[in-house]
């Protein structure tokens, strides 16, 4: 084990994570009640929800280990609807193992349906079938951000735990503590600018820390450095290209090289285009902000519906390139400060 | 496209002797023969017409008789015969009556000889007919249909050699030396596939093999499939979107639309990837991908509902929407230059980036129990960053989330070769730690020597841990 730690880095995200519920420092309430269920050996199916990074996955984990002990993933599957969100993943995996023979240890196993507001309403319609017929032998532990999402059927079935948003104290004590153990060098601004840039989301916030530290210690300027970074340049050019320039047709090649070899979706690139006009980089009037923020929101809604990226995202540029005309006729105003 | 300038293949591979033109050996030996009695300077007939199906090995065959005897090649084709009086000059030229097989003999090569056009070129037939007679030289003409009545009088004076069909196997050994040559890695059913299409024609065969080998270094089956099975449709496609655009009534985009075979989520690509040629004007873009993101939307809601009926208003949005948005006249009816859609061209070339990329997603979706498009927007940007710029606290992490070498490289270019380097050492000095405890332990005589070993890195990936979790995961 040392050997290894020494030589071999894990990420701290995984390193640290809670692994028993007594090591869960928030969220006091919903853990409280977990530790219930352990003691009685029993539990309903649950669905917690709330924002990411707040704790559901680690809880999930926690409360199955403290049931079932440090072996806990022989009586639990874990899947991400996200990238298995079909009928056909319920219907065959999920079915199989929840009516598979309970082993006489335990008093029932555990299905662990992740981001489950990305699955189907057809995939949902299965999922309450098992709840039902396997009851006996199986639990289930949904996790979403977004419960509205989950048909009202299923929520019925469950109890809902809610995860509540992080408290930047709880975050940045949290991150202080990684940081002694990992002998890193840390002040309380760096530590409060990667709460800043994290949103209260712990598992990003981790992820955050650690980059910053591997470019020396974590202070301001790394952090935003990070950020910096990791936020690809094709994002910014971009902008740059549909705002400034008006040239459409290198700003798609961007977004495609986005799409394609960074193999972003069209969520995540609205969502960093969201983060980069609000950017005092990007040199555009007030308003202009607050009205490309407003169409963003449109196309994410229409993404979210199921349309398709690339149409979205062009009708997306379209638009930029229409709302930048007048930057670009008015010579007096300061072509933006792009790097 | 690379700017330097490259020989195409068909030039490149165009026979150099008579040996190697292939397969046409019943017309090698008609020709042949009608050479030697030029060479014996007594032909029965001054002129011989070949003919045959394109690509069959005609003016193939005329180069490497001129090539293989020194010959100099006087060739005209259509665009030539547009006046006689460049006839008359060869045919004067021809006529003075140098020695046939000195240093610069002659062969004349009317190469295309059915695109003469009787009205438009008048006295070109005339001035070929003079030619013949007239030459000291030997006079080759080339034709796909010697039957066109036009050419009657030239059938009489000249020698006629039959060109056949080339089969798909020769085509095929053909393509394959070439793909030999070049280093290309094409399957065999891809081979298969150009050989079929290409109904005899060597040219066309060749002509694909290169666009695609050049185009996507690898050629496989499903990449011939679907390039070649576009292309054949491509003019049409191309057209078909035009007159969408430069619709100036709603009718007319429909009816254009109903014109093609693509389905229609095809077709809303290829609009989408020429409106921005057509649509200039930034009202006229922006009220274009207004009208065609709602046929988009239409058409996940057809998808969605499975009430196909809704499929038509989507094609209205996609069609007479968008003809009806682009409305400056500056732009609306110029003739630009359409693509076919890139991003089905991108996603064949970047296949194996992404390959590396999902799977470097699942490895780190895995250790931190997210979902790998998380992976993607949250995490893989800062390992990025990370590799960037600490390769030593890099090749830590790439030991300890068991990463491979390809992974390391996607993740910096600038660093991949150093931490590769530097896991190897690691992995190499943990490997000894571990014996070295092992020795120690078993000297001790601790039994379960192999605990330790199951933690050695040296598994590639995250494995599920076993148990039921890996019995449900087949």
């Amino acid at each position: 084990m040392s050997a290894r730690g020494t030589l071999a880095e894990l990420l701290w995200a995984e390193k640290y994570r809670p692994r028993s519920l007594r090591e869960m420092v928030n969220q006091e309430e919903v853990v409280k009640r977990l530790q219930v269920f352990v003691k009685e050996k029993n539990m309903p199916h649950l669905l917690f929800a709330g924002p990411p990074g707040t704790g559901k996955t680690t809880a999930a984990h926690a409360l199955a280990h403290d049931l079932y002990g440090e072996d806990y993933r022989l009586y639990m599957l874990e899947l991400n609807a996200s990238d298995e969100r079909g009928i056909d993943v319920i219907r065959t995996k999920v079915k199989e193992f929840a009516r598979s023979k309970l082993p006489t240890n335990v008093p029932f196993k555990i299905v662990l349906l992740d981001e489950a507001d990305n699955m189907t309403a057809d995939a949902q319609q299965a999922l309450r079938r098992l709840m039902e017929m396997y009851v006996d032998v199986t639990r289930f532990i949904l996790i979403a951000n977004y419960p509205s999402k989950i048909i009202e059927p299923i929520q019925s079935r469950c109890a809902v735990f809610r995860f509540t948003q992080l408290k930047k104290e709880d975050v940045t004590s949290r991150l202080k503590w990684i940081c002694s153990n990992e002998k890193v060098i840390c002040d309380d601004r760096g530590l409060e600018a990667v709460y800043e840039v994290s949103e209260g989301d712990m598992r990003k916030a981790i992820n955050i820390l650690q980059a910053a530290s591997a470019l020396g210690e974590v202070n301001v300027s790394n952090v935003y450095k990070v950020v910096g970074l990791a936020t690809p340049a094709e994002v910014r050019a971009l902008l740059k290209s549909a705002l400034f320039e008006g040239d459409f047709l290198k700003a798609r090649e961007n977004l495609r090289k986005l799409m394609v070899s960074y193999g972003l979706s069209g969520v995540d690139i609205v969502k960093q285009l969201h983060r980069e006009i609000f950017s005092s980089e990007v040199n555009v009037p007030e308003e202009m902000r607050v009205e490309i923020a407003d169409y963003l929101g449109e196309v994410q809604f229409r993404l979210v519906e199921g349309a398709d990226d690339e149409i979205q995202l062009s009708a997306l540029l379209a638009k930029l390139v229409l709302l930048g005309r007048p930057l670009r006729q008015q010579p007096q105003v300061k072509p933006a400060k792009v790097k | 496209m690379s700017q330097e300038r490259r020989v195409p293949w068909v030039i490149k591979y165009r026979p150099r002797r008579i040996a190697d033109v292939v397969n046409q050996e019943e017309a090698k030996k008609i020709f042949l023969s009608w050479f030697d009695s030029w060479l014996r300077g007594k032909p029965e007939k001054k002129a011989a017409l070949l003919y045959g199906p394109p690509g069959s090995g005609k003016t193939s065959l005329v180069e490497a008789v001129a090539g293989e005897y020194g010959l100099e090649l006087l060739e005209m084709n259509a665009s030539d015969y547009r006046r006689s009086s460049d006839i008359e000059r060869i045919a004067a030229a021809s006529s003075r009556g140098a020695s046939l097989i000195g240093a610069r003999g002659k062969i004349i090569l009317l190469d295309e000889v059915e695109g003469i056009s009787v009205t438009a070129d008048l006295g070109a037939l005339d001035s070929i007919l003079n030619l013949i007679k007239r030459t000291a030289h030997p006079v080759v003409l080339i034709a796909n249909d010697p039957w066109d009545p036009r050419l009657r009088e030239l059938r009489e004076v000249c020698l006629l050699v039959e060109f056949k069909r080339l089969t798909k196997t020769e085509i095929r050994k053909v393509l394959q030396s070439i793909c030999k040559n070049e280093k290309i890695d094409c399957e065999d059913e891809a081979i298969d596939f150009i050989a079929e299409r290409a109904e005899g024609d060597l040219r066309s065969a060749i002509n694909d093999l290169e666009a695609l080998g050049e185009g996507f270094g690898r050629v496989t089956y499903a990449l011939v499939r679907s390039v070649l099975g576009y292309r054949n449709r491509e003019l049409n496609s191309f057209e078909v979107v035009r007159r969408i655009l430069i619709s100036k009534y709603a009718w007319q985009a429909r009816v254009a639309a109903s014109q093609t075979d693509l389905a229609p989520d095809e077709l809303i690509q290829w609009i989408n990837e020429n409106v921005p040629r057509q649509a200039v004007d930034p009202e006229d873009l922006w009220r274009a991908y207004e009208s065609l993101s709602k046929a988009d939307i239409y058409m996940s809601r057809v998808v969605k509902s499975g009430s196909w009926d809704l499929l038509s208003y989507a094609s209205d949005m996609m069609t007479a929407g968008v003809a009806l948005a682009i409305r400056n006249p500056q732009y609306k009816f110029k003739w630009v230059k359409y693509g076919f859609p890139e991003r089905i061209r991108m996603m064949f070339k970047t296949r194996e980036v992404r390959q590396i990329r999902d799977d470097l997603a699942k490895v780190v979706a895995q250790h931190l129990k997210c979902s790998t498009s998380v992976a993607k927007s949250e995490v893989i940007p800062l390992l990025r960053v990370i590799f960037e710029n600490n390769p030593e606290y890099a090749a830590r992490l790439a030991l300890g989330l068991g990463l491979s070498d390809s992974m390391v490289r996607y993740l910096s270019e600038k660093n991949g070769d150093k931490i590769v380097k530097r896991v190897e050492e690691l992995r190499a000095e943990l490997r000894k730690t571990l014996l070295e405890s092992l020795e120690s332990s078993a000297r001790r005589g601790v039994e379960k020597a192999e605990a330790p070993t199951k933690k050695t890195p040296e598994k590639k990936g995250v494995k599920g841990s076993g148990g039921l979790e890996g019995f449900f995961k087949k």
